[in-house]
């Protein structure tokens, strides 16, 4: 295996590895991928099985920690205010996400310019857009094309139905004028490309047994496959090595059997998201990189963001079958996406709304928050509450701050015996009182709709879903750990496509954008194949 | 299969009916008599088939009961439970999960409160489309909703 030296060796085979791997095959380079996590079978998924939301609270849990599968690694999230959520396998957390796929907006690229916070991006909305269309096209993607919050954009599918949820709410916000578009979508609405069209089954967030939606293993994956890429499972990676002259040169991975192997390699591409791609980083010291790989700047690991995160559930007294359809796709109001400086936070947020709950989930819910008893009263207390819930989710943009971190636990190990990573975090003053403003202005549009009874939360802790910010993207070498197209500054052969190099976070859920940028930087690496490291 | 064949019950005779009397406290029949007591459940074949790690823990449960349990006035044993939700909190929330989870996947329940019974493909739900010309009030306001100019 020494002397086997591929072309390009990608590091995860999630949302941005399938897509960078998928774009990189056009060149006929040798290509290989490597995933800690395995294939997945959807017939395995709970959706198949009448105890689903049993299921999705342990063997399919969004926590890792909880999950525990040796193909995870554990996560020591004890000194941060938010746990992070996410999937090893092929797909990533693909394969456990809700699907709603907005884009960033234009004005998320300057909030600098803008807002005069944080930083500006190097690339432009319009540097994406034409990703952000070939990303639609190739994982699926249902929405309304016409949403004047964005500049003029096609969706390859019609919207999902709004369902009485949708109507329901919606009807709140134009009751207030405020802005709401049906959202778009990785979810299939129709029949395309040799998929079948969602079934409104709901559980999205523990695996699509139908396959309507839009995981990685079932868009990219088969045609990358089908066209030369080597994907290979179980294939735990440790470290990545550097040569004399500076450039990485392969890498250290733990194969299924626990035994260590080293694969060489021309390019080495990252793919492994906010929290895996700057632990691997941080684990691959040399003389060169004391403090980790490609972390001349000391940022490799700093500027965590998620989002922050809140709920506001409206009861309604009509029956809203609010179990049925895609869980976290339905519709989405912007109307507070921007700065404004009449209130006492900068920037904003966006507001998700999403089905109800399965009734297990609606009963033990209940109980905690004790709406729904047990005893002579429960059916009573559920019949009112089942299938009557609208929710909002509050997805507020969360900005770097260089004490929010993912550092390497010094005791914490995986199963191959490798640091995991330790994240420390909190929320930040200005995260507090936007989700303040959030979770009253949900509440008035609760109202607004009708609704007769509201629950608010937030901000939330189980809300790591979005990991970004931890290998900054940026011109400057000393404020950034990779150029615009995402190329290390530190290291010229070594490329990052997945969520850490986003500079700021928006407001909105981020794999839309993670795959543009992915499909964008294999697109410039393609073009600059003559002088891909001067 | 084995487990869906045997006759061995993983609880003795005393704590199974502690166990019977234990889930029609915490789900009884719905007064319209349209909804099972939780007892009505086949408790038995759930634990072995989906939840054999929690035996050891109901075990335990139902060895802290009050041995007069089952003769108690519903009341009473409501007063009791309530009593030991409050000392064992982490217990009782696992306890009611399970019996949650074990009376919501049964058909007579899932039948009578709309929830689709029996294999959920190729059928699936239906749910309405949705009228899209609510969104006339936020395209008319374009120029305001309009994305902001970088």
């Amino acid at each position: 295996m020494a002397d086997d030296v591929v072309d390009v060796l990608i590091i995860g085979a999630g949302a941005s590895g399938a897509a960078v791997a998928w774009s990189l095959v056009d060149t006929r380079m040798r290509i290989v991928c490597l995933e800690q996590g395995d294939w997945m079978n959807p017939a395995d998924y709970p959706s198949n099985a009448a105890n689903w939301e049993s299921q999705s609270f342990g063997p399919y849990n969004i926590d890792p920690n909880v999950r525990g599968l040796d193909t995870d690694y554990p996560i020591n999230d004890s000194e941060s205010d938010v746990t992070v959520v996410n999937f090893n396998g092929v797909g990533g957390s693909t394969i456990l996400y809700a699907a709603h796929f907005p884009r960033l907006h234009p004005s998320d690229f300057k909030v600098k310019s803008l807002d005069g916070v944080a930083d500006d991006w190097p690339i432009d909305y319009d540097t994406l857009e034409p990703y952000f269309a070939q990303n639609y096209r190739v994982m699926g993607v249902s929405g309304l094309s016409g949403d004047p919050l964005y500049p003029p954009k096609q969706l390859p599918l019609p919207p999902l139905p709004l369902g009485l949820v949708g109507e329901t709410v919606a009807r709140g916000f134009n009751a207030l004028g405020w802005h709401w578009w049906p959202s778009d979508s990785a979810i299939i609405s129709q029949p395309y490309e040799g998929r079948d069209k969602c079934l409104n089954l709901g559980p999205c967030m523990s695996g699509c047994a139908q396959g309507a939606k839009s995981s990685t293993d079932i868009t990219y994956w088969p045609d990358a496959i089908r066209r030369g890429v080597e994907l290979r499972t179980r294939c735990r990676v440790r470290e990545i090595t550097l040569n004399d002259d500076g450039f990485a040169d392969g890498v250290f991975y733990y194969n299924a059997d626990g035994e260590e192997c080293f694969q060489r390699a021309e390019v080495v591409v990252m793919a492994c998201n906010g929290v895996g791609t700057p632990r691997i980083l941080l684990n691959s010291t040399s003389n060169r990189f004391p403090n980790g790989l490609a972390n001349s700047s000391g940022l490799v690991g700093k500027n965590l963001m998620f989002h922050t995160v809140g709920t506001v559930q409206g009861l309604f007294e009509e029956r809203l079958d609010s179990h049925k359809g895609p869980q976290g796709c339905c519709i989405l109001s912007k109307e507070f996406y921007e700065t404004d400086l009449e209130r006492d936070f900068v920037r904003g947020y966006s507001m998700q709304i999403n089905r109800g709950a399965g009734p297990l989930k609606t009963a033990m819910t209940g109980y905690i928050d004790g709406t729904i008893s047990w005893g002579p009263d429960h059916h009573d207390a559920f019949r009112q509450r089942f299938d009557h819930v609208a929710s909002i989710g509050i997805i507020g943009e969360d900005l770097p701050e260089q004490n929010n971190t993912v550092t390497l636990d010094p005791v914490l190990t995986d199963s191959d015996g490798v640091p995991a990573p330790k994240i420390t975090y909190s929320y930040s003053e200005n995260s507090r009182k936007l989700m303040a403003h959030g979770l009253a202005r949900a509440e008035e549009a609760m109202r607004a709709a009708g609704a007769v009874e509201i629950i608010s939360d937030g901000p939330k802790p189980i809300a790591g879903y979005h990991l970004l910010g931890t290998a900054r993207m940026g011109d400057d070498p000393e404020s950034s750990v990779v150029n615009h197209w995402g190329r290390s500054h530190d290291v010229r052969n070594l490329f990052i496509v997945d969520g850490s190099i986003f500079v700021t976070a928006s407001a909105v859920n981020p794999t839309s954008t993670i795959q543009a940028l992915a499909l964008y930087i294999a697109d410039t690496m393609k073009k600059n194949l003559a002088n891909l490291f001067d | 299969m084995p487990d869906l064949v045997s006759t061995h019950h993983p609880l003795s005779e005393q704590e199974q009916l502690l166990l019977s009397v234990l889930l029609d406290t915490l789900i009884p029949a719905s007064k319209d008599g349209t909804m099972p007591s939780a007892a009505d459940m086949d408790f038995k074949y759930y634990l072995s088939t989906q939840a054999a790690d929690f035996v050891a823990d109901l075990t335990w449960m139902l060895g802290k009961l009050d041995p007069e349990f089952p003769d108690l006035l519903l009341s009473e044993r409501c007063k009791q439970l309530t009593e030991f939700s409050a000392n064992e909190p982490q217990a009782f929330q696992n306890l009611l999960s399970r019996v949650y989870d074990c009376y919501y996947q049964d058909n007579r329940v899932r039948n009578e409160i709309g929830v689709v019974t029996g294999a959920v493909f190729p059928q699936g739900n239906q749910i309405i489309a949705g009228d899209l010309a609510l969104l006339d009030p936020v395209i008319k306001n374009a120029s305001r909703h309009g994305y902001r100019k970088t």
